[in-house]
């Protein structure tokens, strides 16, 4: 288990480091989506199984399909992979970074275990994590209301944004 | 300092150095935002997790709300600089000033 936590957390900063080397968008559309999916491993491994399939649903199959359906809207012909030179020098430089930073911090680590949710697990009737995203409905509900409003507020900043056919050079888009 | 601390630390870092540095599209620099929201989220996943406070494990939700908002914005200015530029290139929105 120890050693899948480790791939997980090793897994999410190699997605991080290739979203964040400059390739072209299709490949960092790419990187994204191997990082999302270590990030729901290691909140599986934490025990928060609620918040990984969130993660997994929402993320995944929600907003990389935008993400990806923006790629190609902003095509270009010669994509740049990270076997590129410019890119690949990148790549090269962010993991000397992040292995100099795992370096400066060698002798402050501890708690190699991974520590669960879910103490009383014996006396609850569902997940820890499931239960507390439910207080959402309950004692949070002024925050979900607020965060309703933010999102209609944005529907309506999209469609603004997005107004207006018969002006601009494409327009077809 | 565990490893998932520094785990998610790191890719914040990461991708706030993306962002700042060497961006050419506009969709590049949208994508290294959500990956600092997606380690803000696993950063406040992991705090209700471990520290057992298992009601504060709404905020990640609230943040993925949020989240999902600025990713809507950013690809609606998207779509409206690839609809007046003809690409999203940032030195054609510096070059073609509208």
């Amino acid at each position: 288990m120890t050693y899948m936590m480790l791939l997980c957390l090793v897994g999410l900063v190699a997605g991080l480091i290739s979203v964040a080397s400059n390739p072209s968008p299709f490949f960092a559309a790419l990187g994204l989506v191997v990082a999302a999916g270590m990030g729901c491993g290691v909140l599986a491994g934490h025990g928060g199984s609620f918040l990984s399939l969130v993660l997994f649903l929402i993320y995944l199959g929600g907003m990389l399909v935008v993400f990806a359906y923006s790629a190609a809207l902003a095509a270009e012909p010669y994509p740049e992979g990270w076997g590129n030179r410019y890119v690949a020098v990148l790549v090269v430089a962010y993991v000397v970074s992040v292995g100099v930073a795992f370096w400066m911090f060698r002798g402050e680590w501890y708690e190699f275990s991974w520590v669960p949710v879910n103490e009383l697990s014996e006396f609850s009737v569902i997940w820890g994590d499931t239960g507390g995203v439910a207080l959402m409905y309950s004692s949070g509900s002024s925050m979900l209301v607020i965060s309703v409003w933010v999102l209609l507020l944005t529907l309506f900043v999209v469609l603004e944004l997005t107004r207006g056919l018969s002006r601009g050079a494409l327009r077809a888009v | 300092m565990t490893p998932a601390h520094f785990a998610f630390s790191s890719t914040f870092m990461l991708g706030l150095s993306g962002l700042a540095f060497y961006r050419t599209h506009l969709l590049s620099a949208l994508i290294c935002l959500e990956g600092m929201m997606l380690s803000l989220f696993i950063a406040l996943s992991l705090w209700a997790l471990q520290l057992d406070s298992t009601s504060f494990s709404a905020a990640p939700m609230l943040l993925l709300a949020f989240s999902a908002c600025e990713a809507s914005a950013g690809l609606a200015l998207l779509v409206a600089t690839a609809r007046t530029h003809g690409t999203d290139r940032l030195q054609s929105l510096n070059l073609l000033q509208c």
